[in-house]
């Protein structure tokens, strides 16, 4: 992945703009912001961003690519929607947010340690096992993402949720023994190699 | 021609007049003091029986001049029109009854008052003449237009177009002015609406200049005749009467009669070389909004190369309000109002012609309007960026140009690189000289003034119409040397009648809202050479047909009426005595106020037209405790006020005015002539009140410099006051604007006030 | 009944608002027949309730009783009040215009006494002040009107105050069974001049026009600092009437945006300049005013009233669009947002907030009466195809009131050029 990074600044130097535009889902809409931060005033997790959606358009736009791929700002989105719907220009500001951050992820230059972007990881990675979600799994591993002692703790605090959705039938302990598939594993996962497939092709005639 | 002079009076009684006042007192009054022929009254004067039996009494030759006693003047104005008969009215409505209380103690003062008012509308009447135009005046339909440029071009096509003839004069060789070079222009409509399903579709995209179109209609049109290569190096005469000397290159003088003149001389680029933090001059590729137009008509339709090198250009920096919105020295401290969508367009052309990098750097972007922001959004479909941040310095380095700026979002100080860069300067006046400035040479009263306003002129710019008019060569100037009037309401009103500026000499714009300029210019030309051709005056005492009469065996020439008329309609004959120019006169009577020998006057308002109304007030003794206030008020503003606080005080709004005061509206406070107010003081009243409008750079006058010059003459009241041995408090001078309604007659009262401390006048006749 | 004299070398001038007004007279004065057609029964339009115009801070009354005086004194003009076109047929230099004149119940002969209002006594919202105060059903719409003559509302006719107010009045000017009129006359040109009308502030949901009393339009700000209006000029808040000191006025309310206007409404910033003295007049020291802003437009000569407003030290501008305004438990409202000049976020206590209302034009969107060209935005584009209709001022563009009067005059020419060429002095 860091060749694609690589290619990508090769190919548009000076113009992250326009990197932007090809490779980010709705990154044309960028060049439409008329600067008006009301899609920054309006976001409810504002306060823990450091970019905000307005400064990161005007970031790109002043070709500050590595600062914006890098940053943790676009991760924070929560698609609450309150930007796009406010948005003078009409932007649909929660989708580039995502954009940004898949094509970030795609380059390699997510922040370490982003939870956001682990979390999607993991959910990604428990969904392919078995071509549904695995919810002790992806419970369990969430717990114990920052280490056993940590993910011990996190475990008995929500101890009687967990006896509740026992009993209830919600949840099954065997799960966590591999856990059920959808019908056609093997379909589910040739369709998705399919659309990687796809995905890269248009990346490698794009994107190189 | 001068039939015999029949008086006759109405009184209405109605709206309460008949009920609260002695209605047959004042019809004595009117035929015995005020020497009428006959009064009558009626109980709805301004009903269609009244105004009838006024109407009949005029056609069976009963009534040359007509007093009314009823309601303000401004009210049933339709009513009370009789263009036959001269015409005085008492404000009885407005004036007195509703701003006195109606009760038992007070109707001794109320009645004195309105017989007052009786006695005063008869003795104006009877000084009064109905006005006829001298003859003098003539109807001249051709125009000229001076400036070749889009302006020019659109307000001669215009007028052409509703049938006039055109004398277009251009100073270049060709039609276009300082829009030649122009590639194409910004989109001069929103964007359509026929558009379904998204707003931004099909966004207005720089069009074709239509220059060149315009210059070909000019050409096949033949009511207008062009003039190229050539100035105006005199104008002279007035409204209907111009005499325009237009010269050429070649040495050729040819001398056009017209009626009406459009000043339509644009502006001048900016000089870039002021600029030189921007690199201007010391790199080829740091170009001006002008002169990138000529390297994208070179350029026709393919890549804008560089100045330098020829090299195709891949990245341009736009630099907005270059040299303008700033205040250092050589710099336009104003915005130039075009620069922004000029720059969008400009942009558009690197990204469409050359794929160009295209940012414009900007503080604030002004794209106003429908058109505007459209156009806004279709530069930013076009990929242009747009940075809010603010250019310090231009390098130029190994063929390259960095521009620092500070990123105004961002909040730091930053740099880009580009191959070119466009400096968005602005407009300058194409003006000539300040007549004031021009004025002031000869008004100078000491050698070093007349030396400093001497050096003001030196750097003046060449006169546009060299007008012989005693005040100055060109049109008067209000800020940065636009040729403008600032009037909100009446944006041709220059001050110099028959003349109108158009487009950018007027004020900073572009090329859409300059030839819609024209077109109002082109009109407003068109009704002064109409006006002129009847006599009548124009905005605001529209349709006048008096004009300054003027005794020369009295006259002194001191030149104050050739010096202080608003409008420079008085020139000097040789022998220095005033020359009026009837069609060049807006009928103010400033020239009146000026004239310490009381010489001018106009047929429907004179010395004697106010000075008899003052003289003939019933003037009670000293001991009477009965003092009497004169206030002279501009009808347009302060006797306005006095009338809506009137009404307010008929509502109920415990608004009331002195009984002692007698109010007389006049034509503008600069009208006052000092005579006035010392005969005034010499008849016995107490106080005098005196209230003009606003008089400052944001002047309220009408006559745009009357209320000054009644203040500066004012000033010197005082010293009348003290020659007198008269307390200077008794005279007052106020600004007052039209919405005072409850401080206009409390300026009034409080003189009453103070005339209560200081005492009665000694003087009394 | 209301008759009118016209030709189709008549120029029929539709609004009479400031372009209106002017078109009408500078036709007038030029010689030509014009028929100027008003909705409301006074003519001045939307400047009539302005208290000051910008730059000057003059009085807009001032120049009105000018062009009061010119409309009147031209025989040329024929003014119908409480009329609206209803429809216009056949084509340039040959219309046939239909007008619908509403009753006024009050004939030539009222001398706006006031007596009716003093006997009448029921009491509406007075739309001349948006509905900021009350009036009687018998009224004069505001002190200058003019035509000078009182009005009844319909809504007392039928009812014992309109028999009060016919009793009352002493010279015969209340007719009751008047009814409305249709009158067809022809004409050659039409000069569209209707104007423009505030944009529903309600539409702007997160500012809470509807919900919170001190969340006021800066058109009706207008009103509240003018001393002959509603609140004797005193700036306030109208939940509680206390001093309002500390008020935000927020640009493009409505204007510069998708979800409302496309377009900038040009007047806006000015306005809001304007506005930021009336605090600051009012208070001096302890005024404490923000402008938030996108762009502050000051366009051309208007950049020395924004450094004359800049050196008024109790003024601060803010380059953001407020996100939200809510109110906090003393109804105080609250601005949220973030600065977009260093990215500071804001909640900002007001006494009071103006919307810088934007300027929507009032021009029917469908079945205007003849085929004619509007834009996006809704306002008439100057076009061939449109014969001899002809916009004037704010039907035409967001103008302020120098560029309306400009264009106003503009308009007059072409409608000259239509009916002089009926004449046949065309080229």
């Amino acid at each position: 992945m860091g060749d694609l990074n690589q290619a990508m600044i090769e190919k548009y130097r000076t113009n992250f703009l326009k990197e932007v535009e090809a490779n980010v889902e709705e990154g044309e809409w960028v060049k439409m912001c008329m600067q008006c931060g009301v899609c920054s005033g309006s976001c409810p997790l504002g306060k823990f961003w450091d970019h905000p959606p307005q400064e990161l358009f005007m970031m790109i736009r002043a070709g500050k690519r590595d600062e914006v791929l890098s940053s943790d700002s676009m991760w924070m989105c929560t698609s609450c929607y309150n930007c796009v719907v406010r948005c003078p220009r009409e932007l649909p500001i929660t989708h580039i947010m995502h954009g940004l951050a898949h094509y970030a992820k795609r380059l390699g230059l997510v922040p370490e340690s982003q939870p956001t972007a682990a979390f999607a990881q993991m959910f990604w990675d428990n969904l392919m096992q078995k071509g549904r979600v695995n919810e002790l799994k992806l419970g369990l591993k969430l717990y114990f993402m920052n280490g056993f002692g940590d993910g011990i703790k996190v475990a008995l605090k929500h101890q009687k949720i967990g006896m509740g959705m026992l009993k209830t039938g919600r949840m099954s302990p065997m799960e966590a023994f591999g856990g059920h598939a959808v019908k056609d594993l093997k379909g589910f996962q040739s369709m998705i190699k399919k659309a990687q497939e796809l995905e890269d092709q248009r990346i490698a005639e794009h994107g190189a | 021609m001068a039939a015999e002079k029949k008086l006759a009076g109405y009184i209405c009684t109605g709206c309460g007049i008949g009920e609260r006042l002695n209605v047959e007192q004042m019809r004595t009054i009117a035929t015995r003091e005020g020497k009428l022929g006959a009064c009558k009254t009626h109980p709805m004067l301004c009903g269609a029986e009244g105004v009838q039996m006024i109407r009949d009494d005029i056609a069976a030759g009963e009534a040359t001049h007509v007093m009314i006693g009823a309601c303000s003047r401004r009210s049933k104005m339709e009513a009370f029109s009789f263009p036959d008969a001269a015409m005085s009215r008492a404000n009885l409505r407005e004036g007195v009854l509703w701003l006195r209380p109606d009760t038992e103690e007070q109707k001794e003062t109320t009645q004195e008052m309105a017989d007052d008012y009786i006695r005063m509308a008869c003795a104006e009447v009877r000084f009064m003449t109905v006005p006829s135009a001298s003859g003098e005046q003539e109807l001249n339909k051709t125009l000229l237009v001076v400036g070749g440029g889009v302006t020019g071009m659109t307000a001669a096509l215009e007028a052409a177009r509703a049938g006039y003839p055109v004398h277009l004069v251009a100073e270049e060789n060709h039609l276009g002015g300082v829009w030649t070079d122009l590639y194409k222009r910004v989109p001069f409509r929103a964007a359509a609406a026929d558009v379904v399903g998204s707003k931004d579709i099909d966004l207005p995209q720089p069009e074709d200049p239509g220059v060149d179109a315009l210059a070909e209609r000019i050409r096949a049109n033949e009511r207008i005749t062009v003039h190229l290569n050539a100035r105006i190096t005199r104008t002279s005469g007035a409204p209907g009467r111009f005499s325009a000397d237009i010269s050429t290159e070649s040495g050729g003088t040819v001398t056009e009669n017209v009626g009406a003149i459009v000043q339509a001389s644009d502006f001048k680029p900016y000089d870039a070389s002021n600029l030189p933090e921007f690199a201007y001059g010391k790199s080829p590729d740091v170009v001006t909004n002008f002169e990138l137009e000529r390297l994208a008509k070179d350029a026709n339709g393919g890549p804008i190369r560089r100045p330098s090198d020829g090299k195709e250009v891949t990245s341009v920096a736009f630099i907005q309000c270059a040299g303008q919105r700033s205040d250092k020295p050589g710099h336009l401290p104003y915005c130039s109002g075009f620069c922004c969508t000029e720059s969008i367009k400009q942009a558009m052309y690197f990204r469409e012609q050359n794929g160009a990098d295209a940012t414009v750097l900007f503080d604030d972007l002004r794209t106003p309007g429908a058109a505007g922001e459209d156009f806004y959004r279709s530069g930013q479909q076009a990929q242009v960026t747009f940075s809010k941040g603010k250019a310090s310095e231009v390098v130029s380095e190994n063929g390259t140009l960095k521009v620092h700026f500070k990123d105004l979002i961002l909040n730091e100080d930053t740099a880009m690189d580009c191959d070119l860069v466009v400096l968005a300067t602005g407009q300058v006046p194409n003006t000539g000289p300040d007549p004031y400035a021009q004025l002031a040479v000869e008004e100078a009263e000491t050698e070093e003034e007349k030396d400093a306003a001497r050096r003001k002129l030196e750097n003046a710019p060449p006169s546009i119409l060299n007008l012989d008019y005693r005040q100055g060569t060109d049109l008067p100037q209000l800020k940065h040397g636009f040729v403008d009037s600032h009037f909100i309401c009446f944006p041709y009103e220059t001050r110099r009648t028959g003349i109108y500026a158009a487009g950018p000499c007027r004020r900073p714009m572009d090329m859409k809202q300059a030839m819609e300029d024209a077109v109002g210019a082109a009109l407003k030309a068109i009704q002064s050479a109409e006006n002129a051709g009847r006599g009548a005056a124009v905005h605001p005492r529209v349709g006048d047909l008096s004009y300054p009469q003027f005794r020369k065996e009295g006259c002194t020439q001191c030149k104050r009426c050739t010096v202080e008329c608003p409008f420079g309609a008085i020139n000097e004959d040789e022998q220095r005595y005033p020359l009026f120019n009837e069609s060049r006169c807006r009928r103010c009577g400033t020239c009146m106020g000026a004239c310490p020998v009381r010489v001018i006057s106009f047929e429907n308002y004179s010395i004697d037209t106010v000075g008899q109304q003052i003289k003939n007030v019933d003037m009670p003794d000293e001991f009477s405790e009965k003092p009497r206030i004169l206030a002279l008020a501009c009808e347009n503003d302060a006797y306005p006020a006095l009338d809506m606080a009137a009404q307010a005080a008929q509502m109920g709004d415990g608004i009331e005015l002195t009984p002692f005061a007698r109010v007389i509206p006049v034509r503008c406070l600069g009208s006052v002539s000092l005579s006035w107010i010392t005969d005034a003081l010499n008849t016995g009243y107490d106080g005098i009140v005196l209230m003009g409008c606003r008089r400052d750079d944001d002047y309220q006058c009408h006559f745009v410099r009357g209320s000054a010059m009644a203040a500066e003459r004012l000033s010197k009241v005082g010293d009348t006051l003290q020659q007198m041995q008269l307390e200077t408090e008794r005279v007052a001078v106020y600004e007052v604007a039209i919405t005072d309604i409850q401080r206009a007659p409390q300026l009034i009262n409080d003189m009453a006030a103070t005339i209560e401390k200081v005492g009665m006048n000694p003087f009394k006749m | 009944m209301t008759e009118v004299v016209a030709t189709n070398e008549t120029i029929l001038v539709v609004g009479g608002g400031i372009s209106g007004l002017t078109a009408a007279i500078e036709a007038a004065e030029t010689g030509k027949q014009v028929v100027l057609v008003e909705k409301r029964p006074y003519l001045g339009g939307r400047v009539t309730q302005l208290y000051k115009y910008f730059p000057k801070l003059c009085f807009p009354t001032c120049g009105l009783e000018i062009n009061q005086r010119r409309a009147r004194q031209n025989p040329n003009i024929t003014v119908l009040t409480l009329a609206e076109v209803t429809d216009i047929s056949g084509d340039k230099g040959n219309y046939k215009a239909t007008v619908r004149i509403s009753p006024r119940y009050v004939n030539d002969n009222c001398t706006a006494c006031g007596d009716c209002a003093k006997a009448v006594e029921a009491e509406f919202d007075d739309e001349y002040n948006y509905g900021l105060s009350r009036r009687k059903g018998a009224y004069l719409p505001y002190r200058m009107a003019q035509p000078s003559r009182y009005v009844l509302d319909p809504r007392i006719i039928g009812t014992p105050d309109a028999d009060k107010a016919k009793a009352a009045c002493k010279v015969d000017a209340i007719d009751l069974d008047m009814q409305p009129q249709d009158l067809s006359f022809p004409c050659g040109a039409v000069i569209w001049a209707t104007g423009w009308q505030p944009y529903d502030a309600a539409r702007i949901q997160p500012y809470g026009y509807d919900r919170f009393p001190n969340v006021i339009t800066s058109v009706e700000f207008e009103r509240m600092a003018d001393p002959n209006g509603p609140y004797a000029g005193r700036i306030v808040r109208p939940s509680d009437g206390r001093e309002a000191k500390k008020v935000a006025f927020i640009q493009c309310a409505g204007s510069r945006d998708r979800n409302h206007l496309l377009h900038c409404s040009r007047i806006c910033c000015m306005a809001s300049l304007k506005q930021a003295t009336y605090v600051s007049d009012a208070y001096k020291d302890a005024a404490d005013v923000t402008v938030y802003y996108i762009d502050l437009r000051a366009i051309d000569r208007f950049e020395d009233f924004y450094n004359k407003v800049r050196a008024i030290p109790q003024v601060k501008y803010v380059k953001s669009k407020p996100a939200s305004i809510v109110a906090d438990k003393d109804g105080n409202p609250v601005v949220h947002g973030v600065d977009t000049e260093g990215y500071n976020r804001y909640a900002e206590r007001f006494d009071l907030v103006v919307l810088a209302i934007g300027m929507e034009p009032a021009v029917p969107k469908d079945g205007f009466p003849v085929p004619i060209v509007v834009n996006r935005e809704g306002f008439i584009e100057a076009a061939p195809e449109n014969g001899g209709i002809f916009a004037a001022g704010g039907a035409s563009d967001a103008l302020d009131v120098n560029r309306a009067v400009q264009h106003a005059t503009g308009a007059a020419l072409r409608a000259i050029q239509v009916v002089n060429s009926v004449r046949g002095m065309e080229v």
